[in-house]
C-alpha cells in the first residue's frame, strides 16, 4: 500500500487562493480517491490527529482551533450551536395595559428578544413546553417545570415640581419624570411551585440589565405578564444561545522568494498588523540573498490574524513571490454566547447533541435491518 | 386567558388564585364609570352615562377615552 509523504499530505489539505480563484477546496481523504491508499474512517486515526487549541477564553466569548476534522463535522457543530441548543426566552406576553407610544406587538417582540439568565441547575431542570392540541383536551398547560412567569408594571409620572421645571424650559427627562425609561432590569420574575427551590442559586433575570425596552412620558403606563419557555433557534432566533458562532479556516502565507528592503515594508502593509514581521538580514544571509547586511526581510509572524484580503497579489512585485492558502482541516471557531450558557459549555453541548443524533440514527438503522 | 397549573394540588390552588387577576373585584364599583382624560389639561375624568361630556377642572369639552384594562395575548415573535 502506498503511503504518501507528510509534505504531500500537507499539500493536499491546502486550499489554494489565487487573485480571483480558489482551488483544491474539496477534501480528498475518503476511500477510493487516491489509488492504492487507505483512507477508511478510523477512530484511532481521529484520536491521534484531533487537536483543540484555545486562543481566547472568556465566559461569553471564546476562540479556539479545532484541527484535524472534516468540514462536515465542524459545520454540524456550528449549525447545532446556532439552532439546536435550547435556551429560555419570553414566548407569550399578556398585555393588560399599554398606553405608551409603542404598539403591543412591537413591545411583545422586543421582550422576546431579551436574553435571560438563570441558575444552570434550574435551566437544566426545566422541560419543553408543548403547545395545546385539539385532540388532547387540557394539553399544553403551562406549569412550573416548563414556564416561568415574569411581570412588568411601570407607570411614568411627573416628578415633584417637574411640571414647573418643564414650563421653565427644562428638557432633561431625568429632572422631569419618574420611570421615563423601562430597562431589562425592570422585569420581575415570580417563582412558581418548585422553581423557588430549583432556581435558588440564580434567579431568572435579564443578562444585560441595561437594555432599554421603551420610553414613557407622564400618564403612560405598562402592565403586562410574560411567560418564558424553553425553545431552540430552529423555531425562533431569540432561542439561539449564541450571538453568533462561526469558523474560518487558518490562512497560510508562503513566501517563495525573499522579499527585502522597501518591498518588505510594502508587503507588510498589505496585511493586517502583526501578520508580517520585518527581520534584519544577518551577515551570512546577506551573501546568499544578494543584499546588504541589516536590510529588512519580510517574515510571516502570525498568519492567523490575516483576513485573506489578497491585497498582496494585486502588486506585480509580489505576485510570484508569495502563495496564499488556507488549511482545510484547521477550523478557528469563535463562539459568542448571549449569556445563558458559557461559550465553552455551548461547544461541549453541541458535541453532545451531535452524539445523541448519531445514536438516534443508528437505532433507526438497526430497526430497519431487523 | 391561560390558566397555570403545577404538579402539586396545593400549589395548583395557590397558582390559580394568584393568576386570576384582580380585575373582577375592582370592576364592580367602577363598572358604571368610564375613564377619560381631558384634551386640554390632561386631568383624569370619569363619567357616568348621561353626564355632560366636560372636564371637571377646566371645562374643556374634548375628552379622550382611555384604553380599557382588558388583557390581550401576544406571541413574542
Ligand atoms: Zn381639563
Amino acid at each position: 500500500m502506498r503511503v504518501p509523504s507528510q509534505a504531500e499530505l500537507q499539500e493536499r489539505k491546502r486550499v489554494q487562493i489565487g487573485i480571483e480563484t480558489t482551488s483544491n477546496a474539496q477534501s480528498t481523504d475518503f476511500p477510493g480517491h487516491w489509488p492504492g491508499e487507505n483512507h477508511e474512517w478510523n477512530l484511532d486515526y481521529i484520536k491521534e490527529n484531533l487537536n483543540v487549541k484555545f486562543h481566547t477564553s472568556t465566559p461569553f466569548d471564546s476562540e479556539f482551533s479545532l484541527i484535524g476534522i472534516d468540514t462536515s463535522v465542524a459545520n454540524a457543530f456550528r449549525r447545532i450551536l446556532l439552532a439546536e441548543i435550547p435556551t429560555l426566552a419570553i414566548e407569550t406576553v399578556f398585555i393588560y395595559q399599554n398606553t405608551s407610544v409603542m404598539q403591543d406587538e412591537v413591545l411583545a417582540h422586543r421582550l422576546g428578544l431579551i436574553p435571560l439568565q438563570a441558575s444552570r441547575r434550574g435551566l437544566n431542570w426545566m422541560k419543553w413546553y408543548q403547545k395545546p392540541t385539539e385532540e388532547d383536551e387540557g394539553s399544553g398547560a403551562p406549569s412550573d417545570y416548563n414556564c416561568a412567569i415574569l411581570r412588568l408594571n411601570v407607570k411614568c409620572e411627573w416628578q415633584e415640581g417637574g411640571l414647573q421645571r418643564a414650563a421653565r424650559g427644562e428638557t432633561d427627562p431625568d429632572k422631569l419624570y419618574v420611570n421615563h425609561s423601562i430597562y431589562a432590569r425592570d422585569l420581575q420574575w415570580q417563582a412558581i411551585g418548585k422553581q423557588a427551590e430549583m432556581f435558588a442559586d440564580g434567579p431568572i433575570q435579564a443578562v444585560n440589565p441595561d437594555i432599554l425596552i421603551m420610553k414613557l412620558r407622564p400618564g403612560q403606563e405598562i402592565e403586562l405578564l410574560m411567560h418564558a419557555m424553553k425553545g431552540i433557534g430552529q423555531d425562533h432566533a431569540k432561542f439561539s444561545p449564541v450571538a453568533t458562532a462561526s469558523y474560518r479556516l487558518l490562512p497560510t502565507i508562503d513566501i517563495m522568494k525573499p522579499i527585502i528592503g522597501a518591498d518588505a515594508k510594502k508587503f507588510a502593509r498589505c496585511f493586517p498588523k502583526g501578520v508580517i514581521r520585518l527581520d534584519s538580514v544577518t551577515s551570512e544571509e546577506a551573501s546568499e540573498l544578494d543584499c546588504k547586511e541589516n536590510e529588512v526581510k519580510a517574515v510571516v509572524a502570525n498568519p492567523m490574524r490575516d483576513t485573506v484580503s489578497r491585497e498582496c497579489l494585486r502588486h506585480a512585485e509580489f505576485k510570484d513571490k508569495v502563495k496564499l492558502g488556507r488549511v482545510r482541516d484547521h477550523f478557528i471557531f469563535r463562539i459568542e454566547s448571549t449569556g445563558q450558557w458559557e461559550s465553552e459549555d455551548l461547544f461541549l453541548e453541541s458535541v453532545k447533541l451531535l452524539k445523541v443524533k448519531c445514536q438516534r440514527m443508528r437505532r433507526g438503522l438497526d430497526a430497519m435491518m431487523n | 386567558m391561560s390558566t397555570y397549573t403545577t404538579a402539586g394540588a396545593q400549589q395548583q390552588q395557590q397558582q390559580q388564585s394568584s393568576m386570576a387577576h384582580d380585575a373582577s373585584s375592582s370592576t364592580d364599583e367602577r363598572a358604571r364609570f368610564v375613564e377619560y382624560s381631558c384634551g386640554d389639561c390632561d386631568a383624569p375624568v370619569s363619567l357616568k352615562r348621561g353626564e355632560p361630556i366636560r372636564c371637571r377642572s377646566c371645562g374643556h369639552r374634548v375628552l379622550y377615552k382611555k384604553r380599557t384594562h382588558r388583557m390581550v395575548q401576544f406571541e413574542a415573535r
